[in-house]
């Protein structure tokens, strides 16, 4: 449901707004729209259906090798993932289970960046949970956003955020290159200072459009 | 259609109608404040209200002018109307009652609202004004039956309320205008069906209460909709329109003998408690899923004959009168039925009636003059679908803290500020890491929780909603949370034994489901917006023909198509499932299992004092999974029984 399905809000999304709120919370960087725009049409799976083939693998080699992972398993694990979901961005989002996408999405790149700082030993554990507190801001700011001003954040926001699975590859390469904790702390300030910039920008530029973006109270939120 | 070649009467209304345009000669109607509350928002972007007087009454011709102290039912409302700001008000009536409103028109407090009075000779050529004046102007349009009888402070709900961009002024209050107003379902906030004389609903789980608003984007389509009702009510009216009035009257007397029945059984002094606490169990919370069932409409085979009481047969009899003329009920089913979305504005613990005779207006004066319409206010400012520890240890008294800020002038964004600060102080007590830090940090916390209960309650029950106010408060909440993530995790390193893997998962655990609640609903309002809908001209609002069988008429009775043996017991496995909400308790113990913020903030504080952070969040992750699971699990089969 974009600004355009709501119907009776008068708020003109960006032109290239995704399609359905489901889309716009996916969180896709480049490197997943491209694998679901050139394999999205041949693998003819349902969303969640990928996105389970590629997290179930990475969730036991995780829950078995923990911090003691071989790196190779952990990049064939992240690999996988990356390449299951990436498709899955390239195919309907239109069966009853859609909305179990985000959620799946957000456990893959969560557990995963708390899995490579684990792999890195304990002091790389702050840095994972500073640069989940950035990315979390991001997608909390997704929501609330489309929710409140019925709009999606700009380009430039979408690329330097890179997506779940830029930040994925990212990620790894800091850890093979033995670049962590500063490599997250560095992401982490440079992420939080571009989500929540944009968004302080973004409310700058809202001016209470006279027709306000239909929402409910969180009812079923148990927030 | 414009508005002259369509032979609109309003071009042969009698000018000497027009009243207004006085110019606002310092009004003394400031004086109709509510006292306390700083809460009079004037109905921003409404833009001309039409009112209805076309429903007939015995004793004065028309409803809308029976009397109300000095004045009339319609003068009350007119200068609620004006109170709240709407500048333009349309009052559509019968050519034989022109004459009669005139009075009460001219006795209006002279305001700066305009009012205009047209003459229409039935519900077809309402309909053809109510087209010609949602394309003569701009902005918010209200249609509303002219004789209600409410509070100021439930039309501001519906026309002030800038959440609601279109929608309708309703209840889920079994004792709110049955058995007489129309029935409508609606699901997450959005009316799904609705009924009108002509219409009927399946599965009703709420009730039209006669005020309807529309956004100006959408006036160009109530106009539309307008015309088309316009033809279809032009008389003759189908067969099959006749014949559902006739199943609307039947319904009506089946249901006051069914009372008449409970009544005489309560004098005789059998269950007239267990009545009472009946109807005092139903509260505002529509059912998010809307699947009550409402046993009188839908299972109760119908006699052919009721015998009623003299004064209930005059009752249904004034009804049936004004039913044929309701077009603000048409156009309810028009716009829900054309695939526009229609909102919800709860009467919440309010007074709602329509008199149609002096004595029911009588009465509706002595019951509202019971209300104390600042503490329902206040009670209504608390969020009806809260958790177990917010509902019984944060709003008894949250709400008084509201008022006092909505005395003291606080706006909602002020207190989300403070709540945030507050909650920032936590963090950094509990990041000392000594048990007083961690107690400190447990008391601020409770602390900043409170004082975030009361910025939404300080909004709803001063109306003052911004979406900038809404981002604030949602954003701020998983701020403070994730910050005392990390406070306890500073606070446990401190001391020498490093949490931050647990405060990661704890964030990781939190955030995916919120990912699940947000998406959820996201789904459900796009198949809600997507759900086909039955042509205007029908009146059931399903494929299935669901008119009691004493009633159905030639056409047989069609049965559904049946779904797959899984999916029906799924579906009957849910039904039975909610039915358990009927009982209190277990309400309580599924909304506690889900794990809302309360519980979390109060698992925090209390392991936190008493505990270490590490159990903190060893106890966040079991129980927090639990919800994930529970909530996720819940959440597929429902998807899957559809």
């Amino acid at each position: 449901m974009s600004a355009a399905a709501r119907g009776t809000t008068a708020i003109a999304a960006p032109a290239a707004a995704p399609a359905t709120p489901i889309e716009v919370y996916r969180d896709d960087g480049p490197l997943a729209r491209a694998l679901g725009a050139r394999l999205g049409g041949s693998v003819r799976l349902p969303p969640w259906m990928l996105l389970l083939a590629g997290a179930i693998p990475l969730l036991a080699v995780l829950a078995i090798g923990g911090d003691g992972a071989p790196r190779l398993l952990v990049a064939a694990a992240l690999a996988w993932v990356i390449v299951c979901g990436g498709i899955s961005s390239g195919r309907p989002h239109a069966d009853r289970l859609r909305w179990a996408v985000p959620p799946l999405l957000r456990l893959v790149e969560y557990a995963s960046v708390l899995w490579l700082a684990a792999l890195a030993g304990q002091s790389s554990h702050p840095a994972a949970f500073a640069l989940l507190a950035a990315v979390a801001f991001r997608h909390y700011d997704l929501v609330y956003r489309l929710r409140y001003q019925g709009v999606t954040p700009p380009r430039w926001v979408n690329l330097l955020g890179g997506g779940w699975d830029g930040r994925l590859v990212l990620g790894y390469l800091l850890l093979v290159t033995d670049a962590l904790p500063a490599g997250f702390f560095i992401a982490a300030a440079v992420l939080a200072s571009a989500f929540v910039g944009d968004s302080i920008a973004g409310w700058a530029r809202y001016h209470r459009a006279q027709a306000l973006v239909v929402y409910e109270d969180e009812e079923d939120e148990g927030h | 259609m414009g508005l002259t070649g369509s032979g609109v009467r309003e071009t042969d209304a009698p000018r000497g109608a027009r009243l207004s345009q006085r110019p606002g000669s310092g009004r003394a109607g400031g004086g109709a404040r509510r006292s306390g509350a700083a809460r009079s928002r004037p109905a921003s972007g409404i833009n001309g209200v039409v009112l209805l007087a076309t429903a007939p009454a015995p004793e004065t011709g028309v409803a809308a002018l029976l009397p109300w102290g000095e004045g009339t039912v319609l003068g009350r409302l007119l200068s609620q109307l004006a109170d709240l700001g709407v500048t333009e008000i349309h009052v559509i009536t019968r050519p034989y009652w022109v004459d009669h409103l005139r009075p009460t028109l001219d006795a209006l407090p002279p305001s700066e609202s305009s009012v205009e009075l047209h003459s229409s000779g039935g519900t077809a050529d309402d309909l053809r004004v109510v087209a010609a004046l949602a394309r003569a102007g701009h902005g918010g349009m209200v249609v509303a039956y002219a004789d209600i009888v409410t509070h100021r402070e439930a039309l501001a709900g519906l026309l002030a309320d800038p959440r609601v961009s279109s929608g309708i002024l309703s209840t889920t209050r079994r004792v709110v205008g049955r058995p007489f107003a129309f029935r409508t379902r609606s699901n997450r906030g959005r009316v799904v069906s609705a009924a009108s004389p002509y219409h009927s609903v399946r599965s009703p789980n709420s009730t039209f209460l006669g005020v309807l608003k529309v956004s100006s984007s959408q006036r160009a389509d109530l106009a539309e909709i307008a015309d088309r009702l316009t033809e279809l009510t032009t008389p003759p009216l189908p067969d099959s329109w006749q014949e559902e009035l006739g199943v609307k009257e039947s319904t009506w007397r089946l249901s006051l003998s069914a009372a008449e029945l409970r009544a005489a059984r309560a004098e005789s002094g059998a269950s007239a408690e267990s009545l009472e606490s009946l109807e005092d169990e139903e509260e505002e919370s529509a059912d998010p899923d809307g699947l009550e069932l409402d046993a009188l409409e839908t299972e109760v085979e119908i006699p052919d004959t009721v015998t009623l009481s003299p004064e209930d047969e005059a009752e249904v009899g004034r009804w049936r009168a004004a039913a044929p003329q309701d077009a603000a009920s048409l156009l309810v089913v028009g716009l829900v039925r054309s695939g526009a979305h229609v909102g919800v504005s709860h009467l919440r613990k309010l007074f709602w009636a329509r008199p149609l005779s002096r004595s029911a207006a009588q009465q509706a004066s002595l019951e509202i003059a019971d209300y104390d319409e600042d503490r329902e206010l206040l009670n209504s400012a608390v969020k009806a679908n809260d958790g177990f520890f917010t509902t019984f240890f944060v709003s008894p008294y949250s709400k008084y803290l509201a008022r006092w800020a909505a005395r003291r002038g606080l706006t909602p964004n002020q207190v989300t500020a403070a709540s945030l600060c507050i909650g920032l102080l936590a963090a950094a007590a509990f990041a000392t890491g000594g048990r007083a830090g961690l107690v400190a940090g447990a008391v601020l916390l409770q602390l900043s929780f409170t004082t975030d209960c009361v910025d939404g309650q300080l909004a709803r029950y001063t109306r003052t909603f911004t979406s900038l106010g809404a981002w604030l408060d949602s954003i701020f909440d998983r701020t403070k949370e994730y910050a005392i993530f990390a406070g306890l995790a500073i606070g446990a390193s401190r001391t020498g034994s490093s949490v931050w893997l647990l405060a990661g998962c704890a964030l990781a655990l939190q955030t995916v489901r919120h990912a699940i609640d947000f998406s959820y609903p996201a789904v459900q309002h796009q198949m809600l917006g997507s759900a086909r809908q039955q042509p205007l001209e029908r009146p059931s609002d399903s494929d299935e023909k669901v008119r009691p069988p004493a009633l159905a008429t030639t056409d047989a009775v069609v049965p559904p198509p049946a779904a797959p043996l899984p999916r029906r017991a799924l579906r009957v496995g849910f039904s039975l499932w909610r039915l358990l909400d009927r009982r209190r308790g277990v309400r309580w113990v599924k909304k506690i299992i889900v794990f809302p913020i309360g519980e979390r903030f109060a698992v925090i504080s209390l392991t936190a004092a008493v505990a270490t952070p590490r159990v903190t969040f060893i106890v966040l992750l079991a129980w927090g999974g639990a919800a994930v699971c529970y909530v996720a699990a819940g959440r597929v089969l429902r998807s899957v029984s559809r």
